[in-house]
């Protein structure tokens, strides 16, 4: 249960909960092993309490602090969890209501495990994620019932022609040139045709066989694309907020490509390589069972020996691919912050780094370069080694004619023909490998819950009048306590300042009022419902937001404006855009309100960007309305418009405004100051300067900046 | 759209040919120009009256609202500003090394521009494309699906 002793060294310890007893057992070095044990009823309580990185857990009894044990915070929630069994069975003893049939409640876990779910990436097995594919393929078993049919028809095709090729040689050509006996002449046109048939009968299948088996793979991987995107769409901010966005993107674009390029070409082809061998031992062991075992025994020899080249290979390659990509982030560091660079005169120094990088993909190139060039005609060495045998054996088999020499023209194509497959069956457990990777990728998106779960039996809303009530409300993020205790009654249509330092709470605060996420204690109450009983989806309806950096998306302005209400009329835009004061400058652009901004569009200032967002708030026309920010990005100039325009949608709304810049605060009703996640003061602005608060004190910082 | 109200307002063209307007309080405001708000998606309603600084003097929702001869006035100088020209047929779209270069033919006739990456086609929605070449004109494809089969299939390449 602790993992660290008093002095902080890493050291195993266990805390035992009876239901009348607390133990206490101490790996204290080797020689001895210290174990104390309380009474349930001698104690009082237990608490865990931070400490940077580690945690502490205090036992006090009579007052005084009797024990103390630490741990590190990747048991906290084992701690948690232990100190509510505590307390609650603590409880129970005080209502004499002593469970004897409680049990021992022990608690006992090894913190490996907590940490096992990690890294896990490397050494999953691969069959697990892919078999849950054929999951997402179920909607087309047909066409995937058809694909595995004309697999096995267009493999068995190929069988024809290396059978036909041995009758040709025993019964046409070799009578033909010994002149033994007399040869129908037209037996040659028969099998000649014969192979044409058969050469066609390939192709037409194995057309068949590509079209449909691409066909499932692209409908398999569209669906996973879609699926991951759209249990994206339901994850919490707090999943986003943790994952690099280039992951994540990866993840559904190359990803899924990887597992479509896997059925329907790695998985497909090593599908037709069993199918081939397994036909050809058929077949070869019909005609001679001799001569099979001596054709087919070195191929699991040679398989192995290829498999080892392969692996060889694959590190190289891992290695040459790990160079390439420190290359990359060579590149992606420098041209961005170009700028910084020459301010520093700094480009030698990157010349210099980027030198290095290159260096190493050189030298690492090289030597895969060797080992490829080495071991890729060893490869082939290999399957002539395996026809050698086959030609050794069977040229001593037809010397004492146990075979005729057809039968070893035919055992020599079949092999031969399996043993050319031989490099691409051994490129198949990397591409396994990779493609297990993948599909564990995605479904490891697809597995998370939503945070903010959508309750089935939630109320469904209209407007609200948009009463924000927090109640005891805490939230916690990992050991960090981050709202300590909030209560606060917002009346509807008033506008309510958060002011304080940065890192007190207060997008926290705002992102629990949006429901982005739960509380951990306390409630939220909206109109005096709990805000977990709302049907998210009604609520958000009921908000406008407009944050510190104003997104917009690819598309024109009408259609960012629109983007809150996507059935807007034009009047309604042009009228937003207006009270947004944005009316004017987006005139002045070349296609006015149909000119494209977003990430490839039209370059707009921060101030445009954000009465744009303004615009696209006051569209919605929300109950409640939340200001992140929203003018701390621009120039004083700037703000004044976005002043005027905030003016506008705050009107008759329930307003919660950040703020640093005071002045954007300057119509709210109250101002709250937070403070380390608890509220220091409430009043409004005359109200705060005279008490020479926190306020007071932030006040006048704003005030001598703006003066010097 | 129902029958527009009448706007009692008034357009001149002066003597050298600008568009000169009259307000609703009888004042003059001289070298006004017409601007469209949505140029591509709703040319022929939302027009934004412009001063000699650029700054809106009034919107015209609907044109028509305007009375006769003033809106020949207005529709006749925005005429004259406005520059879109609609591609009717496709004839080729040759890959230059810098972008490509297009032959059409549009409601202002045969043409042949330049454009210079692929972000200068841009979709519009229901179908609608806007293609901007190299001289910054902008030439409107209403839409992709009504236009004819070989002009379709030069496009799908680009778009």
């Amino acid at each position: 249960m602790t993992d660290l002793d008093a002095g902080l060294h890493f050291r195993h310890g266990l805390i035992v909960l009876t239901n009348t007893r607390l133990l206490n057992f101490e790996d204290a070095g080797t020689s001895h092993p210290s174990f104390v044990v309380w009474k349930l009823a001698d104690l009082q309580d237990l608490k865990l309490e931070e400490m940077g990185a580690t945690i502490a857990l205090q036992l006090l009894g009579n007052d005084t602090l009797i024990a103390q044990w630490r741990v590190t915070s990747g048991s906290l929630r084992q701690a948690e969890v232990f100190v509510a069994r505590f307390r609650e069975q603590y409880r129970l003893l005080d209502g004499e209501v002593a469970g004897a049939d409680a049990g021992d409640k022990e608690l006992e876990e090894d913190e490996e495990e907590i940490f096992a779910a990690e890294d896990s990436e490397a050494d999953i097995p691969p069959g697990k994620p892919l078999l849950r594919l054929l999951s997402f393929a179920r909607p087309w078993y047909r066409l995937l019932f058809l694909g595995l049919s004309l697999t096995m028809a267009s493999t068995a095709a190929q069988m024809i022609a290396p059978w036909l090729t041995m009758s040709l040689v025993d019964d046409v050509l070799i009578p033909l040139q010994s002149q033994t006996e007399r040869v129908h002449v037209h037996k040659v046109y028969v099998f000649i045709s014969g192979l044409a048939m058969a050469a066609v009968l390939t192709w037409a299948l194995n057309w068949g066989k590509t079209f449909v088996v691409a066909r499932i793979a692209e409908r398999v991987t569209s669906r996973m694309r879609r699926e991951t995107f759209e249990h994206l769409q339901r994850l919490s901010l707090t999943y986003f907020n943790r994952k690099r966005t280039g992951d994540l993107i990866s993840r559904i674009s190359s990803d899924t490509e990887h597992l479509s390029l896997f059925i329907s070409v790695n998985f497909i082809d090593f599908f037709c390589d069993v199918l081939q061998f397994i036909f050809t031992a058929i077949i070869l062991f019909s005609i001679n069972p001799m001569l099979a075992i001596a054709a087919l025994g070195p191929v699991p020899i040679v398989a192995w020996l290829v498999q080892r080249v392969r692996e060889h290979l694959r590190g190289g390659f891992a290695a040459a691919s790990r160079a390439g990509s420190q290359l990359t982030s060579v590149l992606a560091d420098t041209i961005p912050g170009v700028r910084v660079v020459k301010a520093f005169a700094q480009e030698q120094r990157e010349i210099e780094r980027f030198r290095v990088a290159d260096k190493h993909i050189f030298d690492t190139n090289d030597r895969v370069n060797k080992t490829w060039s080495f071991f890729t005609p060893m490869i082939k060495l290999l399957t002539d080694i395996g026809l050698l045998i086959v030609w050794a054996v069977g040229a001593w088999s037809v010397a004492h004619d146990t075979i005729t020499v057809g039968v070893l023209t035919g055992f020599v194509l079949y092999i031969s023909s399996f043993y050319e497959r031989m490099d691409s069956m051994s490129r198949f457990t990397a591409s396994m490998q990779r493609a297990a990777a993948s599909a564990h990728r995605i479904f490891d998106v697809l597995d998370v819950k939503p945070e903010v779960p959508v309750e089935r039996n939630s109320i469904r809303i209209g407007r609200l009048r948009g009463e924000i009530e927090f109640r005891d409300v805490k939230f916690r993020h990992g050991s960090r306590e981050i709202i300590k205790g909030i209560n606060l009654k917002i009346a509807p249509g008033e506008m309510v300042g958060f002011v304080g330092p940065s890192g007190a709470g207060k997008t926290t605060l705002v992102n629990l009022a949006c429901r982005f996420f739960d509380v951990s204690e306390g409630t939220v109450l909206v109109d005096g419902l709990p805000l977990n009983d709302i049907d998210v989806t009604d609520y958000r309806r009921n908000l406008g937001l407009v944050l510190q950096e104003p997104y917009l998306f690819y598309g024109t302005i009408a259609e960012n404006l629109a983007y809150g209400k996507p059935d807007a009329t034009r009047a309604e835009i042009v009228a937003a855009a207006r009270a947004a004061r944005a009316h004017d400058f987006i005139m002045k652009l070349a296609d006015a309100y149909d000119s494209m901004v977003g990430e490839r569009g039209q370059q707009l200032s921060g101030g445009e960007r954000q009465r744009i967002s303004i615009a696209r708030a006051l569209l919605v026309n929300p109950a409640i309305l939340i200001l992140d920010e929203a003018t701390s990005a621009v120039d004083t100039e700037t703000e004044r418009e976005i002043q005027a325009a905030l003016d506008h949608l705050v009107k008759g709304r329930t307003t919660i405004a950040i703020a640093h810049r005071l002045g954007t605060l300057r119509k709210a009703n109250r101002l709250v100051v937070i403070e380390e996640g608890r509220i220091k003061e409430i009043g409004t602005h005359e109200e705060l300067l005279q008490s020479s608060g926190t306020y007071a004190r932030l006040h006048q910082a704003m005030m001598e900046v703006n003066h010097t | 759209m129902s029958s527009p109200q009448p706007l009692n307002i008034e357009f001149i063209k002066d003597g050298h040919g600008r568009l000169a307007l009259v307000d609703t309080n009888g004042i003059r405001h001289a070298n006004v120009h017409p601007a469209k708000l949505f140029p591509l998606t709703e040319k022929d309603l939302w027009i934004s009256i412009q001063s000699e600084a650029s700054r809106e003097i009034l919107c015209i929702e609907d044109p028509r609202s305007v009375p006769e001869p003033s809106r020949s006035v207005l529709l006749e100088a925005l005429g004259r500003r406005d520059f879109v020209p609609i591609i009717q047929v496709i004839h080729r779209i040759v890959r230059k090394a810098d972008g490509h270069e297009w032959h059409v033919t549009t409601d202002r006739g045969d043409t042949t521009f330049e454009v210079e990456t692929d972000e200068s086609i841009q979709p519009l929605g229901h179908g609608r494309l806007v293609i901007v070449d190299r001289r910054n004109i902008r030439y409107l494809i209403p839409d992709v699906a009504s236009l004819d089969r070989v002009s379709k299939r030069k496009l799908e390449h680009y778009y």
